[in-house]
């Protein structure tokens, strides 16, 4: 081995040392740019006040019957028409059944200026038969949601986004329903 | 700078040496119950306090040499000397100029109205002391609207964003399609909006009016004003209800007005199916034919509203009724309930008190009377009478409610359910005394399987019969 043969291995030695201490030594920094925004922490939100609200459930002689129930509940109406839908829709404690026969979910909350709530509701997964399963759910999510909300004066029902004539061929969903509480049971 | 320091002398020495007479020199402006006297200049007025009056602000832009008029989210600009406005973007020409004032800029009464206030969407009214801001631009104003539209399955909804809040509202028009109204404003069409939809054809601005031209069938479902940003929010689809003209003048009456008996449901519509099989379709036109023979067999003449294995839509049934001037409708119905136990018979008449519905149904009797005798020279008047007809129907509706679920209470085992009261389709626009009877429960087994019985079906057929004669022996 001649002396310009091993000069070129010693350097390539050093350079494999080096690149290795570069990459894998033990005091490696690297330098990155760094910025950290101060994100201000937002107050927490005031709960809205529990109160009592009255549900309408299906029971069995098949009327409609009050549930109690004390629920945070905000001042906004369409807020509040939120609350009392969600909780009519999640059903009720005791004895009495659901006026939604099926996974219903609130899609969507409106409030017009002539005191009507629209609500978006999952259209169901099957028709419906018979007035009573329509009246009990018409009236059981109206009543429900205008006896807590006493400034509105009307409810349309929206079934998966859509306005529907009827629901089982008898009531007209097509308009908003008013308070009937022929429905409630004594 | 010298027409400035003139103004301001003169107004100075206006304002320190009549004192008395200052009133001839301010003009009092009047907004939601505060009031202000602004300088009056000749016939320009002071601008600054009166938009600041209505909550809006106004800088001067020294770069730009314009006034820069900002509320709420729409923005207007103008310049001392010059005719125009730029609101929103667009140039509007005025009659006159506003000129440089001590206060800043003063402009005529009309320029202001129309060109500052009439763009923020108020007017100015005249009172005995000056003038009152009032909320909504002034007639004839133009609103720039941008029409939007999107096809769903069944509907189409159509969205028309106006440039300036205002008020519309929107009916069907006569002849078909839609007329959208505004009050305070004559609507320009944005001519580079480009619409597309299956179900709106065109749309055409005429006045104070813009005109909707629908497909066939195709009409207004629901509308809503909206705001922010403004706009009317219009609901297009298939016309329910509405009576098919065809079938309804096919419908001929010969003889006394029958009593007309509606199987409900009826074709592919099964209704409710009970644990034996049994179909509310079925068990409806077996009761209506029972009924049918029990009324003829007591004087009476009676018509269905379909046949055996037909469907029928629900507005044709109650159309039906009205074009043979029948002396009741009576809609038969069986139930279903999530709750097996649930059981018995009832009787529906329609609300009284929805009056959503009551317009629903005056707005049905209309086309029906249009459709079954346009051209012979009916107006307006048909519908107040159909109005006063409806009502005294109503409270017939109820008498006759309670005769037949009398006689239906008195079948041995029928748990009286009694008479109610909901917005049935089936009701709406009948112009007779009308009801729903639901005559049991097929959820329930033991009902279910006594409904299946003819005997049964005959005890239903008699004392629903019963019950209305009863009804037309009532005083």
């Amino acid at each position: 081995m001649n002396r310009r043969v091993f000069l070129i291995l010693v350097a390539a030695g050093v350079s494999l040392a080096l690149l290795a201490w570069v990459l894998f030594g033990p005091g490696r920094q690297v330098i990155t740019h760094q910025e950290v925004f101060e994100v201000d922490e937002l107050p927490t939100p005031t709960p809205a006040p529990e109160q009592r609200v009255m549900l309408l459930f299906a029971g069995s002689d098949g009327m409609l019957h009050p549930e109690l129930r004390s629920v945070p509940l905000p001042a906004e109406v369409h807020e509040r028409v939120r609350t009392v839908v969600f909780e009519v829709l999640a059903g009720p404690t005791g004895n009495l059944k659901p006026v939604v026969p099926w996974a219903a979910e609130l899609t969507a909350v409106f409030v017009d200026h002539q005191g009507t709530a629209f609500i978006n509701i999952t259209a169901p997964p099957e028709p419906l038969t018979g007035s009573h399963n329509e009246l009990i759910l018409a009236y059981g999510l109206v009543d429900s949601i205008l006896l807590n909300c006493p400034e509105l004066t009307s409810v349309q029902i929206l079934f998966g986004g859509h306005e529907i004539p009827t629901l089982t061929g008898h009531l007209d969903f097509s308009r908003p329903l008013v308070l009937n509480k022929r429905f409630i049971g004594s | 700078m010298r027409t400035n320091f003139i103004f301001t002398v003169w107004f100075l020495l206006a304002a320190s040496l009549l004192p008395a007479q200052e009133n001839m020199h301010t003009v009092e402006f009047q907004y939601a119950g505060r009031s202000l006297s602004v300088p009056k200049l000749g016939t320009r007025v002071e601008v600054v306090p009166i938009l600041a009056l209505i909550g809006a602000g106004a800088e001067y832009s020294l770069a730009a040499g314009t006034y820069v008029v900002t509320y709420g989210e729409q923005q207007l600009q103008f310049s001392p000397g010059h005719k125009l406005v730029l609101v929103d973007g667009k140039l509007l020409n005025t009659k006159d100029a506003p000129v440089p004032s001590p206060g800043g800029v003063a402009a005529s009464i009309e320029f202001i109205d129309r060109s500052l206030l009439g763009p923020l969407g108020f007017r100015l009214e005249p009172i005995p002391q000056g003038y009152r801001i009032a909320i909504g631009a002034r007639f004839a104003d133009p609103v720039t609207i941008r029409p939007v539209a999107a096809d769903f399955a069944a509907t189409t909804t159509l969205v028309l964003t106006l440039d300036r809040p205002t008020t519309a509202t929107a009916e069907p028009a006569e002849g078909g399609g839609i007329v959208v109204h505004f009050d305070d404003a004559s609507p320009r069409l944005d001519p580079s909006s480009r619409l597309r939809s299956r179900r709106v054809r065109s749309l055409t601005s005429n006045g104070q009016e813009i005109l909707i031209d629908t497909g066939t069938d195709i009409g207004l479902l629901n509308w809503h004003n909206l705001d922010g940003p403004p706009r009317v929010v219009l609901e297009i689809g298939k016309v329910y209800p509405t009576p098919t003209p065809a079938p309804v003048r096919a419908v001929e009456r010969s003889g006394p007005p029958p009593v007309v008996i509606d199987p409900g449901h009826g074709g592919k519509d099964t209704g409710a199916v009970g644990a034996n099989g049994l179909t509310e379709r079925d068990l409806t036109m077996a009761v209506a034919l029972r009924l049918a023979a029990e009324l003829r067999a007591r004087g009476h003449a009676v018509r269905l509203t379909r046949e055996d294995g037909e469907g029928r839509a629900l507005t044709d049934r109650t159309a039906i009724a009205n074009r043979l001037e029948a002396k009741i409708f009576v809609s038969l119905h069986a139930n279903s309930s999530t709750f097996s136990s649930v059981k018995g018979a009832e009787t529906y008449y329609m609300s009284l008190d929805d009056k959503a519905t009551d317009e629903a149904a005056a707005a049905t009797a209309k086309l029906e009377n249009e459709a079954g005798r346009r051209g012979d020279g009916r107006s307006d008047l048909d519908l107040i009478l159909w109005d006063l007809a409806q009502t005294s129907a109503l409270n017939e509706s109820a008498k006759l409610a309670v005769a037949v679920q009398t006689q239906l209470n008195a079948l041995l085992d029928l748990r009286d359910r009694g008479v109610k009261q909901a917005p049935f389709v089936v009701l709406t626009g009948a112009t007779m005394p009308a009801i729903l009877v639901e005559v049991g429960f097929l959820s329930n087994t033991a009902e279910a399987s006594r409904l299946a019985s003819a005997e049964h079906q005959q005890a239903l057929a008699r004392a629903i019969a019963t019950g209305i004669e009863a009804f037309f022996r009532e005083p």
